[in-house]
């Protein structure tokens, strides 16, 4: 197992270069676009594209700079393969393997959902599976049972919008701008989560998945019978019902979780486990079962490379030269073999 | 300012284009082609940019006794297909990061202007790359290389109106040029050689040969001629979503 890995990230709107030594972050460094996607309401794959490009090898070099190695001390090269922006992945993915080639270094694919699970394992205080683990983030939305460090098997996930993107278009609706999260959460703050009835879904169905797509709906009718000024001066009522909705919906489904096996740990990864009312009404919950709760700094939450090289620890090595064919892939597809 | 050789002589670069729907790698030493790859489509239909691109730079890059002789790095920077364009420019932004090499970017149309000028045909020459949504990529050379229209993304009817007016028939290849075959072949007495005649593909050793004499860009910005489509945000369905 290499001990000092170079990990780079840029499946989504983050181009992310992080030094590993084993479990321990040398750097980790973000450069974060979100306010070139702010614009668009959302992430807009060819700006995202454009500035992973102009911006991987500048953070690369900055994550060498931060940690104090230079090449000549890294033993591997980890590289978020996929699922993502496929534009943007492909960014990612040439600068790693060129980098790797040119001094014949492994090349260690990572599967970006693992990276969110293995958050979990850096150090201080890596949790050591098995854990249940809840990701929530713009692009996805799971449940997942950790029994190894290698993998996870997904147990539930969403059907259709990922809790980070049903914020980002609500926060649209109510006019608040991008990213929604913290948006909504601020708003919230001076509303009453009580005033709208939201539909928490999947409440009745026995399975672990999640859907936020009629929840999103149910908002644009309410807005719509409150017409625009009614909105505005229901913002705060609106974006608190909203929000505990889809913390109830997370909640919900990740205490069904912790029935169904024996759970003695619970993870929390993703953006959206930056958002304050998740995070305590996840450690009620999970003090009431009597679980342990690991919370990953908020850096280690939202997407990084350190968490790449951290699940790259456990990830299958690839030697040169059988990488320098290898492709990203895009969402929707596997991580060949 | 021109790159300078090793101890060993003449400067050896490292060159290649993914712009177009070829990966083309070249290895090259004071004008002499060492190794030259050009990939087609494969087997699907699809460019080999991602699958293909690194290997037959290694494989240009062996031929001049490896990444430590190596001078210089070259790549196309378009216009071209966006995701193409990237590929090739993020290889040799990581290439310069881990040999510790410089790296000098190249336009497409340029390259394919040289190749044109390469057959001998005298006069003008004007490269015509396909970009896409029925536009095509353009820009016109003098006889003597100079640059006479700045690349350009543009309907073929305006090309064609544009060529119109030109004293002389240009020189006319490119993919842009089959593509369009129907459109341009006329205006001004244009014609333009078969399908299948090399000079419509872009050869690296003519993005090579620019870099070695300091010519192109040093900061690889990518030549795209278009902002990005602000509408695409709408196709985020296919979004991070794992299966
Ligand atoms: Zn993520």
């Amino acid at each position: 197992m290499a001990r000092l890995i170079l990990a780079i990230e840029t499946s989504c709107d983050d181009t992310c270069a992080a030094v590993l030594d084993g479990g321990r972050i040398l750097a980790n460094v973000i450069s974060s676009q979100a306010a070139a996607h702010a614009g668009f309401g959302g992430v807009v794959p060819e700006v995202a594209a454009r500035h992973h490009l102009e911006l991987a090898a500048p953070v690369v070099e900055a994550a060498l700079g931060e940690a104090g190695v230079t090449l000549d001390e890294v033993e591997a090269v980890a590289v978020t393969a996929g699922p993502g922006l496929i534009g943007a992945l492909l960014v990612g993915v040439s600068t790693a393997k060129a980098i790797a080639a040119a001094r014949r270094l492994p090349l260690i694919p990572v599967d970006h959902l693992q990276g969110h699970v293995a958050a979990n394992f850096l150090e201080p205080e890596p949790l050591e599976p098995p854990f249940l683990c809840l990701v929530a983030s713009g692009g996805h939305t799971l449940l997942a049972a950790v029994r190894d460090h290698s993998g996870h098997e997904i147990l539930g996930q969403t059907l259709d919008d990922a809790a980070g993107e049903a914020f980002d278009k609500s926060a649209r609706l109510l006019g608040l701008g991008y990213p929604g999260g913290p948006l909504i959460q601020k708003e919230a703050e001076k509303g009453d989560p009580e005033a709208f009835e939201m539909p928490v879904a999947m409440q009745r169905d026995p399975g672990l998945d999640f859907s936020f797509s009629g929840l999103k709906t149910a908002l644009v009718y309410r807005c719509r019978e409150l017409g625009p000024e009614g909105v505005e001066e229901r913002r705060a009522d609106l974006a608190a019902s909203f929000q505990k909705a889809v913390v109830d919906q997370l909640v919900a489904k990740l205490k069904r979780g912790l029935k169904q096996g024996r759970w003695e740990a619970v993870a929390l990864g993703g953006g959206v486990a930056a958002n304050g009312p998740l995070r305590e009404a996840v450690a009620r919950v999970c003090e009431r079962e009597g679980v342990r709760l690991k919370l990953v700094p908020i850096s280690l939450c939202t997407d990084n490379a350190a968490m790449i090289g951290s699940a790259a620890r456990w990830s299958e090595t690839v030697a040169y030269p059988d990488y320098l064919g290898f492709d990203a892939f895009a969402t929707g597809e596997r991580m060949a073999a | 300012m021109p790159v300078q050789g090793g101890e060993e002589g003449p400067p050896v670069v490292v060159g290649f284009d993914t712009a177009t729907p070829d990966t083309a790698a070249c290895a090259w030493r004071g004008g002499e082609v060492l190794e030259e790859v050009q990939l087609g489509l494969n087997e699907r239909g699809r460019p080999r940019h991602a699958a293909g691109l690194l290997a037959a730079v290694e494989r240009c890059a062996d031929a001049a006794g490896g990444w430590g002789s190596v001078d210089l790095v070259a790549v196309g920077l378009g216009p071209g297909s966006f995701t193409g364009l990237r590929v090739g420019i993020a290889t040799a932004k990581g290439l310069t990061v881990s040999a510790g090499i410089a790296a000098r970017g190249v336009s497409t149309l340029d390259a394919l202007g040289a190749g044109i000028a390469a057959m001998g045909t005298p006069g003008e020459r004007l490269a015509v790359l396909d970009g896409y949504r029925g536009e095509v990529f353009v820009a016109l050379y003098g006889a003597d290389g100079a640059t006479l229209w700045e690349p350009a993304v543009m309907r073929p009817e305006a090309l064609a109106e544009r060529l119109a007016q030109v004293s002389a028939p240009p020189s006319v290849a490119g993919s842009g040029a089959i593509r369009f075959r129907h459109e341009l072949e006329g205006a001004g007495g244009i014609r333009i050689p078969d399908d299948a005649d090399p000079v419509h593909r872009v050869a690296a050793r003519h993005i090579c040969a620019p870099a070695a004499a300091g010519k192109g860009s040093g900061s690889l910005e990518p030549i795209y001629l278009r902002p990005p489509d602000a509408e695409r945000w709408r196709e985020r369905d296919s979004f991070q979503r794992a299966d």
